[in-house]
């Protein structure tokens, strides 16, 4: 069996990992919450508790090839106050290195780091090393670390298609960066922070990361994709004001909403329903409020203090979003989802996890020990 | 150049009470507003030993030259400066500056009157009119912009070419007029009006003349005067911030007489070398070591050791030099030309030391060919998370040494900059205005090159390879 046919038979049947539903409900899974003050915390000893918690991370990753997406977003050298992005709208390099840390010693056979980088498609290390992050420590880490920059074909001679089982929402398949389809297990590692666009920044909205600007992005190829973007995909994919590259599967319905909070969300459950996460590391040590990097107007600097994961992503969001003090089951025009759909429940419904909070598995520190308003 | 050398050397003999003068390529200047001889107490640890006075007393003269301190009376357009550059000089000053755009042959004319007297004068013109390439010892302009990140009216940063934060800065234009002859640079332009100007900020300022080679006339605005003459102490801390950094750069004289280190010459003709935000300062801006060459100064040596040109104005080459240019891509490098007709579509006034948004938008032409020619190579140095500073690569000529300056414009420290260096280097340094001289684990760069990493850079910082 291929790793594509593999991925095709997680994707249509129930997930392997997590507990099924009653009848016709979707999947949970328990997530771990931790207290974490501050980056100078030992954060190794906490993620290696919260891995214990959701049953060790020996069984995910011995052996395996594991393929972690950072949420980078954005360019690095955007600042919020002149702060290094770890610290604010970044994934912070020493949770990144603690994680590496973990899985090496876990038997993990290779982790490979990845992300889109935002408007090229120059190594990742670079764009590690413009972050301010310590490559060559990273690399120390554990054995087998390696890095892509997914934004493009990368070190791949194709890109992987990504079927959306029984139909996406938007589009009926995705092509992405070959890491996403050469892995064993699947990584989402996500900050705690608001959206824009989508009201929350989770495990799965990372994911819209995934996607190639050579493809998806704002200067992508018609025909082709265009292995030098330089540019991101606000035109494509938020606003639908331009097609992808030809080369890719096109857009279900091109008459269908372009409001960017109709259609991002959709997109992003269409890509954790082909590409499914089975391990979530929710970032929120410090973060921001308001808007997911410093391009958005009225965000602020937060210490929420806290860290989560879980082992599926609809659920492991339902209780991030819960900490933050939302509804994750909250219609769109209520807070955070004030302007557009709500992820976790468009996630639900294609079958990903469950979003309702009765169902999950809390381990760790309760929810309401961690919460932190950020509407507050 | 020799005249006016002996006549420093005429100064000094005849100056019995000013304590170990320094020459002119060593003074470093400050406009002064305090004319009590306490004043002068707050000199006391900094580098300075340069006034620039608009009123003075004997009594602080005398005991400004006690100290070692020269003074140089400001006298400005619009009226003969002739009388009160003699009263000056009979007062003990050691000369004048000529702060404005006088009337052609001024400077002339004052200097030849102080000759007997052998008076020191500097002439702070517009950047237009700044006499390089001539023989004074010291040139320098009012002129300049206030080096920082420039901050939008809805508060965010202003975005440059290169998706970092657009910083303003003077170094592209220092390049240029340095690249023209071994005179001491002087800007002295004031800190920005009904603005709170930081600690940190006037640091920055210090710093980008510096490292540059050039020296800002420092010069506070009245509040942090105010504040410094009753001894506030925010103000001290700033001001002993400030000196720190004068001292850092002041104690390595021999960066100034580094040559600039990469690839990568941008040929230029005056009047564009004499803008800020120009194609130097935008190539600065991706910390691409880059190296000014003035048209009227193109010559094969000028591109020694290059591989790539831009010729931002070929209609301003001779045909000779033209012919060098094309000898240089014969050769194997890259000559990038502007398209032709590129320039003078609009003049600059007269008092423009910056780009409006119509000559950027023309300049984004050239701009995204230079980008393409560039790319991800490194042409001398690759520097990682510096978006909030810019730098300078700077070697010796035998290029056993290389010395990386950062400036940091940014109101916070950065954490974990990395340096990638052309070339195997052996052992690496980091000294800093703080007094860190820390040795630096060095690496090989997957291109063959030296890598270093730098924990921390607060104002400025600088790393010596060897």
């Amino acid at each position: 069996m291929t790793r594509r046919e593999w991925i095709a038979l997680i994707s249509a049947a129930p997930l392997l990992k997590a507990a099924p539903g009653p009848e016709g409900t979707p999947p949970t899974a328990p997530v771990a919450i931790a207290r974490c003050a501050s980056y100078d915390e030992d954060i190794t000893a906490r993620l290696a508790t919260m891995f214990d918690q959701l049953g060790g991370l020996d069984r995910i990753v011995r052996g395996k090839t594991v393929t972690i997406k950072l949420n980078m977003t954005g360019s690095p050298a955007l600042r919020v106050d002149g702060r290094p992005p770890g610290v604010t709208h970044y994934v912070h390099p020493k949770l990144v290195g603690a994680t590496a840390h973990l899985m090496g010693r876990a038997g993990a056979r290779r982790i490979r780091f990845v992300e889109s980088a935002w408007a090229t498609s120059g190594p990742l290390e670079e764009y590690l090393l413009d972050s301010g992050w310590n490559v060559r420590q990273l690399l120390a880490a554990a054995p087998g670390v390696e890095f892509e920059n997914t934004n493009a074909l990368g070190k791949g001679k194709k890109y992987a298609r990504f079927q959306v089982p029984g139909g996406g929402y938007l589009f009926p398949a995705y092509d992405l960066n070959h890491a996403y389809e050469d892995t064993d297990v699947f990584v989402s590692m996500a900050k705690l922070k608001n959206h824009g666009t989508c009201g929350v920044t989770l495990s799965m909205k990372n994911c819209f990361g995934m996607l190639p600007a050579s493809i998806y992005g704002d200067d992508a190829g018609v025909d082709q994709p265009n292995e030098n973007p330089t540019a991101g995909r606000a035109k494509t994919m938020h606003a639908g004001r331009r097609q992808p590259s030809k080369s890719a599967p096109a857009e279900l319905d091109p008459a269908s909403s372009r409001e960017p909070g109709y259609r991002v969300p959709h997109i992003v459950a269409d890509l954790v329903k082909s590409r499914p996460v089975d391990l979530e590391i929710v970032d929120g040590i410090e973060s921001i409020a308001g808007g997911e990097g410093p391009w958005i107007k009225g965000i602020r600097r937060v210490q929420p203090g806290v860290l989560l994961a879980g082992l599926n992503p609809v659920s492991t969001d339902a209780v991030a979003a819960a900490v933050m003090g939302y509804d994750p089951r909250a219609a769109r025009g209520t807070a955070p989802f004030r302007t557009c759909e709500n992820t976790l429940l468009l996630a639900e419904r294609h079958g990903v996890g469950s979003a309702d909070l009765r169902r999950i598995d809390v381990r760790g520190v309760p929810i309401a020990g961690a919460m932190y308003r950020y509407d507050a | 150049m020799m005249l006016r050398v002996a006549r420093w050397v005429a100064l000094l003999s005849t100056m019995p009470l000013l304590a170990s003068v320094a020459p002119p390529s060593a003074w470093v200047p400050a406009r002064w507003n305090g004319t009590s001889p306490q004043s002068l107490d707050l000199l006391s640890g900094t580098p300075i030993n340069c006034l620039l006075v608009n009123s003075y007393s004997p009594e602080f003269v005398t005991r400004a030259a006690a100290r070692g301190i020269v003074t140089l009376a400001v006298l400005k357009p619009g009226a003969d400066p002739a009388d009160p550059a003699r009263k000056a000089i009979r007062a003990g000053l050691q000369g004048v500056v000529l702060e404005g755009d006088f009337p052609s042959g001024t400077g002339a004319r004052v200097r030849d009157m102080l000759a007997d007297a052998h008076a020191v004068v500097v002439e702070l013109t517009s950047r237009a009119r700044m006499p390089l390439g001539g023989p004074d010892p010291i040139v320098g302009t009012y002129q300049g912009v206030w080096p920082g990140i420039q901050v939008l009216d809805n508060g965010a940063a202003k975005a440059a070419p290169s998706g970092s934060p657009w910083i303003d800065t003077n170094t592209g234009f220092i390049r240029s007029v340095r690249a023209w002859g071994p005179a001491s640079v002087w800007l002295g332009y004031l800190p920005p009006a009904h603005s709170v100007v930081t600690g940190e900020r006037y640091q920055a300022a210090i710093a980008d003349a510096e490292m540059a080679g050039a020296r800002w006339i420092v010069a506070l605005d009245d509040d942090f005067s105010a504040r410094l003459e009753r001894s506030d102490a925010a103000a001290i801390k700033n001001w002993r911030g400030m000196a720190q950094v004068l001292q850092f750069f002041e104690s390595h004289p021999e960066w100034r007489a580094l040559r600039p280190y990469g690839k990568l010459a941008v040929v230029e003709d005056h009047d564009d070398a004499l803008l800020s935000g120009g194609i130097l300062d935008m190539i600065a801006a991706k910390h691409t070591p880059v190296r000014a060459i003035p048209g009227q100064r193109l010559t094969p040596d000028a591109l020694a050791g290059a591989t790539m040109a831009v010729d931002v104005d070929a209609a301003s080459l001779t045909p000779e030099q033209r012919e060098m240019l094309k000898n240089f891509a014969r050769a194997g490098g890259t000559v990038l030309t502007a398209p032709p007709g590129w320039k003078g579509q609009s003049a600059l006034q007269p008092d423009q030391i910056t780009l409006d948004k119509a000559e950027l938008d023309r300049l984004n032409d050239i701009w995204h060919d230079v980008q393409s020619m560039t790319g991800r190579k490194n042409l001398g140095a690759r520097l990682f998370n510096v978006s909030s500073m810019l730098s300078n690569v700077l070697a010796t000529a035998d290029g056993k040494q290389v010395v990386v300056e950062l400036v940091n414009y940014s109101a916070y420290p950065i954490e974990n900059v990395a340096v990638q260096v052309l070339g195997t280097f052996k052992h690496a340094q980091l000294i800093t205005p703080e007094g860190i001289q820390k040795d630096l684990e060095v690496y090989a760069t997957d291109e063959g090159g030296t890598g270093v990493d730098i924990e921390r850079v607060s104002a400025c910082a600088t790393v010596r390879l060897d």
